[in-house]
């Protein structure tokens, strides 16, 4: 009965927090559920079919994907803006549904395994992001390896070609571990497991303590990572009983459509990983850069020196945001020059033809809202 | 032409915080400074060349960094580039392996002994940007810092930088050592791209000319701009 009264009384500070504040209300409501019941989110996974969604890279647009998929199965519950913190994942469990597909940070996995005793769990990938917070690549596979090894019940979901989630998907009494063909990792040069020089030939890993992606559940042919985490999303569906859907490319990109004349695509970039994956596959010639370095977008931007930016060569490149000085020298020392932009308008003003835009974190929200 | 051979050590292992941009501006100034410029990547599997005019560590998590320095070790390379007064660079991780011992994953290990410096583990993880005054010029000096090991230095190694803002080696003054012609520090950024007259000291000790700074006006702006993040 309490529990109910706080249930309302949350719900209520959510509508206040969207109607009159202006605000997504996507926190709200979690918050104060969590503030009179702890252990709400471990009550609210009661009685559903939980599914956990977790990486690096390409969390939201896999939940989102995937709970569009489940929904046809049946009513289905998910944390859409990307809330993936515990305030965000209670305020979507407040929602009645049979199903609930939640994007989770990978810092919070563990301790989000223990609450929602989830039926399955997507293990995208790990590699180097928010280091300021992270700490390490090898500490959050560790904490994961611990969490999968105390949730036998748990049927995890994972591409076994990157080394962290081999090691992650090694303590899991069940399994479906995805391989691609294999591909090199650039944080994944020392084992995950036993700490030894890894052995790669090609783009394939075995090591002595027997960690390797030679024995997968299943392989299939090699793509980005877009099309990596649609076959995860289709094979965790599959298992739910959902119905396959064609791969649609756009929908595992953090893009945002043009909303004003001449910009052919906002695109989120956060790490070297998701930076290669976009520089892999660029069409115009035109490009804006903006680099934050606010706690979402980590506050050491150093990363930015181990990516390879020979794609924009020749290309006409604007830069802006916080760190856009950072971004301007970074590119010059490579051979690259750039105009630099006191904020993004003026940046957009600067061009006269189709631009493309590579946002980090948190520009890539401030744009999503306008 | 005037040649000046950058040697980047362990990339694979010693690259966590961005490390590879403290050769790219290592070689772009050099350039600058009118150097033909060859940057040699060696990794884990390669021998030291001895060739080299500077020598290039990184950062690392625990595990690449006790292979990485227990490859060094058996290598021998980096103590003949000492004697033979070459540059040695290490950051964070690579500082470490410079010195004595150092602790990873929880146990003692011992380092390459180039520094008088022996890590320990702090009580605190430092993560943050750092403000340091260079002990070489008394240039202010910026970088970010995010480890969770702490240096004392002996009797033979000398500090590289007084801290400002920030912790760098943990004992509330320094941070980083140097010995001659080997330096160690904890600032990433990465630490050339930061401060580009410490590139300009590094080049002019390794090739025994007079410091000379490289013209590029947009490193200097950068430089000043970070010291305001």
């Amino acid at each position: 009965m309490i529990f109910r009264l706080a249930l309302f009384v949350a719900k209520f500070a959510g509508l206040v927090s969207r109607n009159i504040l202006g605000k997504s209300g996507e926190t709200i409501p979690g918050k104060v559920l969590l503030t009179f019941f702890p252990d709400a989110i471990g009550k609210l996974s009661q009685g559903r079919i939980v599914i956990l969604v977790s990486g690096t890279n390409g969390k939201s647009s896999t939940t989102r994907t995937l709970a569009s998929m489940v929904s046809e199965i049946g009513p289905t519950t998910s944390n859409f803006t990307g809330s993936n913190l515990d305030c965000g994942i209670a305020t979507a469990l407040m929602r009645k549904s049979k199903y609930a597909v939640l994007e989770i940070d990978e810092l919070f996995l563990p301790s989000m395994i223990v609450a929602t005793k989830p039926a399955m769990v997507l293990l995208l990938n790990l590699s180097r992001d928010q280091l300021h917070r992270m700490l390490e690549v090898r500490r959050v596979a560790s904490l994961w390896h611990e969490a999968v090894a105390k949730s036998p019940q748990t049927l995890f979901v994972g591409d076994i070609d990157d080394p962290f989630i081999a090691y992650a998907l090694s303590a899991s009494a069940r399994n479906i571990s995805l391989s691609f063909g294999g591909r090199r990792h650039i944080d994944a040069s020392a084992c995950p497991s036993c700490g030894i020089y890894l052995e790669w030939q090609g783009n394939s890993f075995s090591c002595h303590c027997g960690l390797t992606n030679a024995n997968p559940t299943k392989v299939l042919s090699s793509g980005n990572a877009a099309y990596r985490n649609y076959q995860l999303a289709t094979f965790a569906n599959k298992e739910l009983g959902g119905k396959e859907r064609a791969y649609v490319q756009g929908d595992f990109e953090r893009t945002i459509a043009a909303k004003e004349d001449g910009i052919s695509r906002i695109r989120l970039v956060k790490n070297p990983a998701s930076w290669s994956e976009a520089l892999a596959s660029i069409e115009s010639k035109e490009f804006i850069l903006i680099l934050n370095s606010r706690q979402q977008d980590g506050l050491d931007i150093s990363w930015i020196w181990d990516i390879d930016f020979s794609a924009l060569a020749g290309k006409s490149v604007r830069v802006t945001g916080e760190r856009g000085i950072d971004m301007k020298y970074r590119l010059h020392v490579a051979g690259i020059e750039s105009s630099i932009h006191s904020n993004y308008q003026s940046a957009l003003w600067s061009v006269d033809s189709s631009v493309q835009v590579l946002a980090s974190y948190s520009a890539f929200h401030e744009l999503a809202m306008r | 032409m005037k040649r000046l051979t950058i040697i980047s050590l362990h990339k694979e292992l010693l690259g966590t915080y961005g490390d590879q941009g403290n050769v790219e501006v290592l070689a772009h100034r050099g350039g600058l400074l009118g150097y033909e410029v060859k940057v040699e990547e060696i990794s884990y599997r390669d021998l030291v060349p001895d060739n080299g005019d500077i020598y290039l560590l990184g950062g690392a998590e625990d595990s690449a960094q006790i292979l990485s320095a227990e490859a060094l070790r058996r290598d021998g390379g980096l103590q003949r580039a000492k004697e033979r007064s070459a540059v040695i660079l290490g950051v964070c991780a690579g500082f470490q392996i410079l010195g004595n011992s150092y602790f990873a994953n929880g146990v003692k290990h011992r380092g390459l002994g180039l520094l008088d410096v022996d890590s320990y583990p702090g009580e605190k993880r430092s993560v943050g940007e750092i403000r340091v005054t260079s002990l070489l010029n008394e240039e202010e000096m910026s970088g970010f810092e995010n480890h969770s090991g702490q240096t004392r230095l002996g009797g033979r190694a000398l500090p590289l930088h007084r801290v400002k803002t920030g912790i760098g080696n943990g004992d509330g003054h320094y941070d980083g050592a140097m010995n001659t012609n080997v330096f160690g520090t904890y600032l990433h950024g990465p630490v050339l791209a930061r401060n580009p007259h410490f590139a300009d000291h590094l080049i002019a000790r390794a090739t025994a000319q007079s410091l000379q700074f490289a013209k590029d006006v947009l490193a200097d702006e950068y430089a000043s701009a970070a010291l305001k993040i």
